[in-house]
């Protein structure tokens, strides 16, 4: 189990078309980017999706109510912001939670005017929700003519209630019983109707805290046998969207969900072109193998042409589907040797290569981006023999390497510079590429100016460029002189010093290592004076008494070398 | 911090071109891995002008809608997609006895063989491993429907209270013929019969005429239901035990007077 999991986890995916451009709407709060007229018109339609249940259609709003509304919609954005808060500071957050059902706007309740909802008090809701489970318990048990509808309905009843908030009463839902009468419900031969309501509470459930998404082990062998292939394609959807949550929640559940044989249904769901089945179902399986074990990674690549889906897809496929296959792509490539030579003898780099070029969706991009380091990351050098087409390929990967480093998103600069840190960790062709590519400026001046994490991974880059991979065991790597001066004079000896005073161990261990190389490698022993320059010596000093031992010695023995008793006056 | 340490000993560790790996939830990605659901999360909240176009045209088709060709089926769906997944689901992946309804034709193959086969029944009772284990890709086999559960249980984490061929309700009669078939029997034998029963909950409408005339010169009266109806089964009903599975019964049974197993 997670220990950082917060107390709260509640998605809104809306299962609707994603809109491309989200320009910043990462770094700031999600609400402050919409005023909040507009903010409440929005999530209005939102309600008026999944609500009304009869026909009646208004497209008017009753002006009484909007000012009734302002001071609900500012309560919202509150609540919005908090729970956006809430989410920055977890790690994973796997859930969603299930507003609009899979059959989009298919049912009756589609595009149909309700009242404006104005947030019903909590316990208003929980007794709601207690009311309609009793509702289904008895439509449940009873027989008879009509009984098939009296279901449905109560189904219905407890689906809204569970889609409706940020907060649904999920907990008065399983205190009054709900996981046996659903489960029940998902019996064979039932109507899809049925089947979907049912499933979507599921869903919805799970998508709460832990306890809550356990709750849901009766129901599993159920929704993973409704995954198969003559399951209508709404039904089978949204069981994976139930299974996907419940994949979210940890590693335990996962391991119940891949006894109960759910991985080779789901993978076969990504077989299609297209559809919002396929996505779903893509991003149930990519939360089903995230591991850190690796059998369920190992068990997926071995379903019969899985990987021509996948690479299909990443050619093809439009980026809402494209982005959860390349997250499968993210874990099998961490975690399955086999899987990752099989997509690279596919052409899997150039893949990524053409949608990094291409896409400006921050969304696809990222795990795009961390598929091709992980790849990266495993040799380069085999990476060099597969490419077909050889040169261009490794300059493509380069410039949209570059590109990367161009964006105003944090992560993709971070793990851009993660990724040609590894390249050029690589042969001297690489380094020699790299140095030579429109990356260089850019990386000189991210070292200067970009956020502490960053800074620290274009070290890496800077720092591999300019020496040689060691082959013996205690032989030291030779530095690259070309490489060492031009990246000096480009300026980045400061950045370097400045990682030196920071209080992260490993950035300072990479700080002084430069500082040694400055100091070896530099022609006509100019590296002391440049040094100095930068305050060096005052940097390196302070590690005099420091507490690690390590950067003690280290930076000690930099000075006494290079800044004994016989350099210069100023000693 | 020695004068006479000099670098060049072992003593500082140089620049080393390393590659570096992460594992996926390595910390390292934790901000990339916030950024996905910060992002799935904020989508919520916009739509797009093309959403709403999309909306509108839903509600301008909802009045054209296609009506399912086979006979006795009364759906009416609403797209050529809608009725080609209907197809799919309703006609296609269903039991020709029992009009039972399964998600795969290997769970539908599966029910056929454990409620209708006769065959199924006799290796059955010679003690052959039949009952297949119901996870894809396991393989395994056992005697009986509960040896099977127990396995579903310990092997696969199945909940204990899991039932895919759920034991259904019997009307009235049945059961009180049932209770009167099970008084003169010895406790194992109850069990045995339990067991087989709960395999084979079948409801049968359509074919019950054609099954029923195919046995009825073995067998008397509790084979012949009280009430019979046609149509797809869709609630209760009768619960049908065939023939086949009244085989495991000893002799003595009442039900079974002069009949051949």
């Amino acid at each position: 189990m997670d220990p950082n999991y917060p107390t709260r986890r509640y998605f809104l995916f809306a299962g609707k078309k994603i809109r491309k451009n989200l320009s910043g709407a990462s770094e700031s709060n999600i609400s402050d980017a919409i005023p909040n007229q507009t903010y409440l018109k929005k999530r209005t339609k939102l309600r008026r999706l999944q609500m009304a249940d009869d026909g009646s259609a208004s497209n008017r709003r009753d002006p009484i109510k909007s000012s009734v509304g302002n001071v609900a919609g500012q309560r919202r954005r509150q609540q919005a912001v908090t729970v956006a808060k809430e989410r920055r500071e977890s790690l994973v957050r796997a859930k969603r939670l299930c507003r609009v059902g899979t059959n989009g706007g298919d049912d009756e309740d589609a595009f149909v005017e309700n009242e404006m909802m104005i947030d019903e008090e909590q316990p208003v809701l929980e007794a709601q929700t207690v009311k309609a489970v009793e509702e289904l318990k008895s439509a449940v048990q009873s027989q008879g003519k009509g009984v098939m509808q009296k279901r449905v309905t109560a189904l219905r009843e407890l689906r809204r209630l569970l889609s409706k908030s940020e907060f649904p009463p999920i907990d008065a839902a399983l205190s009054a019983g709900a996981i046996p009468l659903l489960v029940q419900c998902l019996s064979f031969g039932s109507p899809d109707e049925q089947l979907l309501e049912s499933a979507w509470c599921l869903t919805n459930i799970a998508a709460g805290k832990p306890e809550e998404t356990k709750a849901l082990l009766p129901a599993l062998p159920l929704l993973v046998a409704h995954l198969g292939e003559k399951s209508s394609a709404p039904v089978a959807e949204q069981c994976a969207w139930a299974i996907g949550n419940v994949a979210g929640e940890g590693e335990e559940l996962r391991n119940v969900l891949l006894s109960q044989g759910a991985l080779p249904p789901l993978a076969r769901m990504i077989f299609p072109d297209k559809g919002s089945t396929v996505r779903t179902a893509a991003w149930a399986l990519s939360n089903l193998i995230k591991g850190p074990e690796s059998k369920a990674a190992a068990q997926l690549v071995r379903v019969d042409g899985i990987v021509d889906a996948i690479l299909r897809h990443l050619k093809k496929t439009d980026e809402e589907i494209a982005t959860e296959i390349a997250w499968i792509v993210v874990y099998l490539s961490a975690l399955s040797d086999i899987a990752t030579s099989m997509l690279l003898k596919g052409g899997i780099l150039q893949l990524l290569v053409e949608r990094l070029a291409t896409s400006d969706s921050l969304q696809l991009l990222i795990p795009v981006l961390r598929s091709l380091g992980n790849f990266v990351s495993v040799d380069p050098k085999a990476m060099l023999t597969i490419l077909v087409g050889g040169q261009n390929t490794e300059e493509n990967i380069i410039n949209v390497l570059a590109k990367c480093l161009r964006s105003e998103h944090r992560v993709l600069k971070k793990e851009a510079a993660w990724v040609l840190s590894n390249i050029a960790a690589g042969s001297i062709e690489h380094k020699r590429m790299i140095h030579s590519s429109e990356a260089m400026p850019l990386l000189l001046r991210l070292l200067s100016t970009s956020p502490f994490d960053i800074k620290k991974e274009v070290a890496y880059v800077l720092g591999n460029l300019c020496v040689e991979s060691a082959e013996g065991g205690d032989a030291r790597p030779r530095i690259i002189q070309e490489h060492l001066v031009s990246i000096v004079s480009g300026g980045c000896l400061r950045g370097f010093i400045d990682l030196v005073r920071s209080p992260d161990i490993e950035a300072a261990r990479l700080g002084l290592q430069f500082i040694e190389l400055v100091l070896r490698g530099m022609p006509n022993g100019e590296g002391s004076k440049l040094v100095e320059g930068e305050d060096g010596i005052d940097a390196m000093e302070r590690f005099q008494f420091h507490e690690n031992e390590e950067l003690r010695v280290m930076a000690n023995s930099l000075v006494d070398k290079y800044f004994g008793e016989d350099y210069g006056i100023d000693e | 911090m020695a004068m006479g340490m000099a670098v060049g000993e072992l003593g500082f560790p140089y620049w080393n071109p390393l590659r570096r790996r992460f594992p996926p939830d390595s910390p390292f990605f934790a901000s990339g891995n916030v950024e996905r659901e910060l992002l799935a999360k904020q989508v919520a909240l916009d739509f797009t002008e093309d959403e709403i176009t999309n909306l509108q045209t839903i509600v301008e088709t909802e009045s054209r809608r296609i009506s399912c060709p086979i006979v006795g089926c009364p759906e009416r769906l609403k797209s050529l997609d809608n009725f080609e997944d209907h197809y799919k689901t309703r006609h296609t992946a269903s039991c020709s006895v029992c009009s039972r309804v399964y998600p795969t034709s290997r769970l539908l193959s599966i029910h056929i063989s454990e409620a209708h086969d006769s065959f199924f029944q006799a290796k059955v009772a010679r003690g052959y491993d039949m009952y297949e284990c119901l996870v894809e890709g396991c393989g395994l086999k056992f005697k009986s429907y509960k040896a099977r559960h127990r396995h579903l249980i310990d092997k696969h984490k199945f909940p204990t209270t899991f039932e895919f061929f759920k034991r259904t309700q019997l009307s009235k009669k049945r059961r009180e013929k049932l209770q009167r078939q099970r008084v003169p029997k010895l406790k194992h034998e109850e069990d045995k019969e339990e067991a087989s029963s709960d395999a084979m909950e079948v409801e049968d409408k359509a074919s019950l005429d054609g099954l029923v005339s195919a046995l009825s010169t073995l067998t008397t009266s509790d084979t012949t239901p009280s009430n019979v109806s046609f149509g797809r089964r869709h609630g209760r009903g009768l619960t049908f035990v065939p023939r086949s599975v009244h085989r495991e019964k000893p002799t003595n049974s009442s039900s079974t007077p002069g009949s051949k197993t």
